[in-house]
């Protein structure tokens, strides 16, 4: 798992937040699946910008896992407005699953 | 450091109201097709220009095979374009218009009377498949992506509507007598650009992505699926060519060629996939849509003893023509879509049910939502059915011909079942 962030403390809260959202084919959750990239607390702006890509691009179920990160992170950081920044680029790589998920999908 | 994709999280999925009613269209019509499968039994092995196998062999074309696939396409396109689909409105009116059409013909081949119904029916499915071709042609130009797959779902729908048409000319011809030979004679024309143009070309570009996608594979080369999209339509025009100059028929060795080329280039991609996938263990929707890439082989192994025996012995093989047909139809197209179902409509229900549940509570997982017991147990009959009926038919041993058809029977009610549990999934928090 690794994830770039300005601010190591918040980014475990939101982390321990996105753990409950779950990659529905696979059945691991995006941060052990290593979907999140980055998480920017911009304080003056009172924005929560998480960067963050799917297994593929054309994963089906795409809309409904940044929507379901974008409502963790929000329930998480209510005062926060939550930006997720969809990306492809670097693509995702399965040397990003954690140990975790490692051992959950017998890699 | 992470550039966004264009618009970011907009929404590329159709709605569940376009795609569903194919699904269920599709559902129902592999389960008549079947049924009447086990009712004439015994005609459709008498010959293959006949009533009921012309009846029975749209059913599956055009009824389970196409409908699915339209309704899949509908879904798929615009994730494939990361765009959205153009138009809802004629996605509908391609479901309604070909949903009329397509009993019309087969009423019309039922009662081999090509009058009206069957004219009307073969106007109608034309007309379905113009909207489907206009929505995904304007989806395409609209989306800023280039698309290898979905330029293969285009140019297939492109040769679906010219096998629409051949067809409806040779209705025509049934009655008005236009054209120099009877239509029995370009029933191979019709069929060809049907099975190689419309399905073929369609199951490589959406299963080169699906396939891979489902495996968790992070293996892809668009150069292989452009020379498989060349090989196929080269082998499509030269076939074309060689049928309407009467040339010998050493020259359909040719397209058979490209075309076979094609086609084991396709399944070295799959192999590859399924080679570099990431999750080890492949799951039973899988293995079926899998075991329709191998089974991609078989009606080449037949065509090509089919032509062989002609040149030797100058007059066809009923049985093997037959044999043929059926490990087209409910050969590789029924496995893939027996196996694909299971892994797309589980998507577009869990999207419908519990899209606005993700984040907030534990939700099942898209397989959970359907039987995987009776996914088993359909698969089984199924694999158990077709080698039955090939064997009845190929060794001329009649008597398990009844327990094929009644296998495949059972496979189409199996079907069935968890089409139906899926779509009547209520909502469940763990």
């Amino acid at each position: 798992m690794n994830v770039t962030t300005n601010d190591n403390l918040r980014s475990t809260i939101a982390l321990a937040a996105l753990h409950n959202v779950m990659d529905p084919e696979i059945g691991l959750n995006i941060v052990d699946l290593g979907l999140i990239y980055q998480l920017d607390f911009d304080d003056p702006g009172m924005k929560l910008y998480c960067t963050m890509t799917l297994t593929t691009q054309f994963c089906p179920m795409g809309e409904s896992i940044t929507d379901a990160a974008k409502e963790v992170l929000h329930d998480a950081f209510p005062e926060y407005e939550t930006i997720i920044n969809l990306t492809f680029d670097p693509p995702w790589r399965h040397d990003r699953i954690s140990e975790e998920g490692k051992n959950f999908l017998n890699l | 450091m992470f550039p966004p994709i264009g618009n970011n999280t907009s929404s590329t999925t159709t709605s569940y109201k376009v795609v569903l009613p194919f699904y269920i269209y599709a559902a129902l019509m592999f389960l008549s097709a079947t049924t009447f499968l086990v009712l004439k039994t015994n005609d459709i092995t008498k010959h293959y220009f006949q009533p009921y196998t012309l009846a029975i062999t749209h059913m599956m074309a055009l009824g389970w095979g196409t409908m699915i696939i339209l309704g899949a396409s509908h879904q798929l396109v615009p994730v494939l374009i990361e765009g959205r689909l153009f138009s809802n409105g004629l996605a509908y009116a391609s479901f309604v218009l070909a949903a009329t059409g397509i009993p019309m013909l087969i009423y019309g081949f039922f009662s081999f009377d090509m009058g009206w119904p069957a004219q009307c029916g073969g106007e109608l499915i034309i007309t379905a498949i113009i909207c489907f071709l206009m929505n995904i042609g304007i989806s395409i130009i609209k989306s800023k992506t280039e698309s290898v797959h979905a330029i293969f779902v285009f140019t297939a729908s492109v040769w679906l509507l010219l096998t629409a048409l051949i067809g409806l000319l040779l209705i025509y011809n049934f009655q008005y007598h236009f054209l120099p030979d009877d239509s029995i004679e370009y029933l191979p024309l019709h069929a060809h650009l049907g099975v190689a143009g419309w399905f073929l070309l369609l199951i490589i570009g959406v299963g080169s992505r699906l396939i891979p996608m489902f495996l968790i594979s992070k293996y892809s080369n668009v150069s292989i699926l452009w020379w498989i999209y060349s090989l196929i339509n080269a082998g499509l025009i030269t076939f074309i060519i060689i049928f309407l100059n009467n040339l010998r028929r050493q020259f359909f060795s040719i397209p058979i060629l490209l075309i076979t080329t094609g086609v084991l280039l396709f399944a070295c991609y799959c192999y590859r996939g399924y080679k570099e996938r990431i999750r080890k263990k492949v799951d039973e929707q899988m293995k079926m849509s899998l075991l329709a890439v191998i089974m991609m082989i078989l009606p080449i192994i037949f065509l090509v003893f089919i032509i062989l025996l002609l040149l030797i012995t100058s007059s066809e093989n009923i049985n093997l023509i037959i044999a043929y047909g059926f490990v087209i139809f409910f050969g590789w197209i029924t496995a893939i879509i027996l196996g694909m179902t299971f892994k797309t409509l589980p998507f577009i229900i869990w999207n419908k049910v519990y899209h606005h549940l993700a984040g907030k509570h534990k939700t099942p997982n898209p397989k959970d939502l359907f039987s995987a017991g009776v996914f088993k147990w359909m698969s089984l009959s199924f694999i158990a059915g077709f080698a039955l009926f090939v064997c009845a038919v190929l060794l001329k041993i009649p008597f398990i011909l009844k327990p094929a058809v009644f296998l495949l029977l059972i496979t189409a009610f199996l079907y069935n079942w968890n089409v139906l549990k899926l779509l009547l999934h209520k909502p469940v928090l763990l």
